[in-house]
């Protein structure tokens, strides 16, 4: 993959989460456990938040990032993906999210580590901290209910 | 008139010249003795607002009045005193389960007004406030017993290769002798969630009244046999007495009750109003919540029929706790009451389809209490594997009467009492037992008792142990691969474990055994009225009524509250019967200072 400017990384980044938000869209039109089509219209609202605050960057205004440091429970780390089906539950749609969310942060890693320029480096690890961030969300939420009793 | 009388008034001026016969200091001059009884002092932290000391003041001088919000084991209550009837015996003092009433050696206290002598201590500043001196509960003294008559267990041994209770029970003196222990300061009255009339059942047994006992207990518990034997006991963590001593065994009080008696019917004297003449009332789930609905609604007038999917009502107490913690013939009695009751029992009927929708038309109101039956998956790599099973499927089967095999070498994921259950079968089977926590053993939810009973048992726990995956070995065992945690602080309470990178461990297995918790299937339920009453999670939000959000159907249990134990959701049975009466309009509607979990009688 390869960018010339911070302009197209951010777009780049920016079409990441309107993807996001239409695969959650799509997934919240399949789901049939009560309850579980709005939480994904929750996500799909989410990623268009997360594409706001990286519209925020693009015009300048660094402040949209995630500050300090973010923890890793790395609860979705070694758990196995699963693929959005109709009869999916609550748990399935915690550890897809975790696991789109993962996926997200890794790219913006693995985009850190091959790019030369500091300027464009800093700006992904910027992008991987968001992602983690999103990531710890779902983590927090899967501890905190499914694995209450563990 | 005499000579002396006439002159007396004079000869009395005369003395007021003369050295006086009284004690001429001043007053405060003279210190109180080190160990005077003189105004109170209260810490009103330690303070639990039990009320002891003004159940024991024999001149009533005590009333117990609101200063803050009631807690959990504080009533909110705090002691005042009124010196004009006091006589600073000190009784007060030396029955105070938390230790917190004590009298300064203060004893002069002047003031025109005759109200200032009745005050709260510790909540109204005194200057005697954190006197050293004064009189406190002698060091080793009590009136109250701090010891529990202690329960007999079965040796651990010999329990592995029994499938009998390992609780033995307390005979009739000992029984008596633990009731005789009780202050009856109700504290866990407000604890327990069904509000079960604890002090009263407790005084009837230390008056050797067990059918009064029995009666009071069955005021709003309709499986109390079960509570007396696996409770999780919210009562007991609020004692008053266990501030400084050993908690009263109510748990124990109520299964001796419960225990002496056979023929519930022939004792229980219910009079109730039936109300319920003509009206239909369908419950689907015979657990502790649908049982609880069903049995005091029926003895109301109400025809009810119980809906079970399982060959056998009570929910989890009959598929998932082990029977060495609550026997079968337990269960088979409280299920006799039902019948005697006249609740018509359908068991080995799964409710499906539309059936839903046709109750709704031919009862009065229906009642869902189907509990959370569909384990939570571990997630891991192999887990699909043969030889890794579900703790609730395997307790199930166990209790059904199935063939269980489990191998000599079991290894049991999760913290809760599932686990524990699992973990002590599989002991019982013949099994060497592991248990991994992905947590601290402190964060474990089982009950503390269960996981000490467990590792007497032999089971080893291996807390801050995160599953990464399960492989088949060559010789077709299971090798359980997991990872050591730490633990990482969180700001919603308790710390989250982080698997700490690059270690593994390896234990070969012949089952994996999960059991990290359960949710709710409400895959029975047409989808219209199921997105009317559930939520993402499973879980049934329900109104002060009990009523979900469709009309006319009812929930509780583990569907509903999230303590996941049986006396919540016999609570919210409770609520339920409560609810139903006042949507069909026999009861009023329910005034807001009303608690929602009703109190209620039957006598």
């Amino acid at each position: 993959m390869q960018f010339d400017s911070i302009e197209e990384i951010l777009d780049f980044a920016i079409g990441k989460e309107m993807e996001a938000h239409d695969m959650y869209m799509d997934i919240a039109g399949k789901v049939k456990r009560p309850g579980l089509e709005k939480t994904f219209l929750e996500l799909a609202q989410m990623e268009l938040g997360h594409k706001a605050r990286l519209e925020q960057v693009k015009a300048g205004d660094l402040s949209g990032f995630a500050a300090g440091e973010v923890q890793n429970l790395k609860i979705s780390d070694h758990l196995v993906d699963v693929k959005p089906h109709p009869n999916m539950d609550y748990q399935e749609a915690l550890l897809f999210a975790m696991k789109a969310e993962q996926r997200a942060h890794d790219l913006y890693v693995d985009l850190a580590r091959a790019t030369s320029d500091p300027g464009l480096r800093e700006l992904f690890k910027g992008l991987a901290k968001e992602e983690l961030k999103h990531k710890l969300f779902f983590e927090t939420e899967y501890d905190d209910v499914i694995l209450e009793g563990n | 008139m005499s000579l002396k009388n006439t002159l007396a008034p004079f000869s009395a001026w005369m003395q007021a010249f003369s050295k006086p016969f009284t004690v001429p200091d001043e007053p405060g001059v003279r210190p109180g003795a080190p160990r005077y009884r003189g105004w109170h002092i209260n810490d009103r932290e330690t303070c639990i607002g039990c009320g002891t000391c003004a159940e024991i003041c024999q001149n009533v001088a005590i009333d117990m009045v609101p200063v803050d919000e009631p807690t959990k084991g504080d009533s909110g209550l705090r002691p005042k005193v009124d010196y004009g009837r006091c006589c600073w015996c000190a009784l007060c003092v030396d029955v105070c389960p938390s230790g917190s009433l004590a009298m300064s050696n203060e004893y002069v206290w002047v003031d025109h007004d005759g109200d200032a002598f009745r005050y709260t201590p510790g909540v109204d500043e005194k200057p005697w406030d954190g006197a050293e001196l004064g009189w406190r509960k002698d060091e080793g003294f009590d009136i109250v017993d701090h010891e529990r008559v202690p329960m007999g267990h079965l040796d651990p041994e010999e329990r592995i290769h029994t499938w009998a209770e390992v609780v033995v029970g307390y005979t009739e003196e000992e029984a008596r002798r633990e009731a005789a222990r009780c202050v009856e300061c109700g504290l866990c009255v407000a604890a327990c969630p069904a509000h079960m009339h604890i002090p009263d059942y407790i005084a009837a047994i230390r008056d050797g009244d067990d059918v009064r006992a029995l009666n009071v207990i069955y005021d709003n518990n309709s499986m109390p046999e079960m509570c007396g034997k696996v409770c999780t006991r919210r009562c007991e963590s609020v004692c008053s007495i266990g501030v400084n001593g050993d908690p009263l065994a109510i748990r124990w009080l109520k299964r001796y009750v419960t225990e002496r008696f056979d023929d519930l019917k022939s004792v229980l004297d219910v009079d109730v109003e039936r109300v319920g003449e003509g009206r239909k009332i369908a419950v689907i789930g015979g657990g502790p919540s649908g049982i609880t609905v069903a049995y005091y609604l029926a003895i109301r007038g109400f025809e009810v029929t119980i809906h079970e999917a399982l060959p056998q009502l009570g929910g989890a107490t009959f598929f998932g706790i082990p029977k060495y913690r609550f026997p079968m013939p337990s269960l088979e009695k409280q299920i006799k009451l039902l019948e005697d009751a006249g609740v018509k029992i359908v068991t080995n009927h799964r409710v499906e389809g539309d059936e839903l929708r046709r109750m709704l038309e031919e009862n009065d109101a229906v009642f869902i209490g189907t509990g959370l039956m569909k384990p939570y998956r571990l997630g891991a790599e192999g887990e699909d594997l043969p030889g890794v099973v579900y703790a609730l499927d395997l307790l199930r089967d166990k209790n059904i009467g199935r063939e269980v095999e489990v191998g000599e070498r079991v290894v049991v994921v999760g913290g809760g009492n599932v686990a524990i259950d699992a973990a002590r079968v599989s002991r019982r089977l013949g099994a060497e037992v592991t248990i991994a926590y992905r947590r601290r053993i402190v964060d474990m939810p089982a009950d503390d008792e269960e996981i000490e009973d467990a590792e007497a048992e032999g089971v080893e726990i291996i807390p801050q142990a995160i599953p990464l995956r399960v492989e088949r070995t060559d010789d077709g065992r299971l090798d359980f691969v997991w990872g050591p945690a730490e633990m990482v602080p969180s700001d919603r309470g308790r710390p989250r474990p982080k698997l700490i990178e690059g270690v593994e461990h390896h234990m070969v297995v012949d089952r994996v055994i999960v059991a990290i918790g359960q949710s709710a299937d409400h895959s029975w339920m047409p989808p219209d009225i199921a997105e009317k009453v559930a939520d993402a999670k499973g879980w049934i939000t329900v109104d002060h009524n009990g009523m979900t959000g469709h009309r006319g159907i009812f929930a509780g249990g583990d569907l509903v509250n999230d303590t996941a134990d049986a006396i919540s959701a016999i609570a919210d049975g409770l609520r339920a019967v409560e609810g139903i009466q006042r949507f069909l309009g026999i009861l009023p509607e329910r005034e807001e200072t009303e608690p929602e979990i009703p109190v209620i009688t039957v006598r």
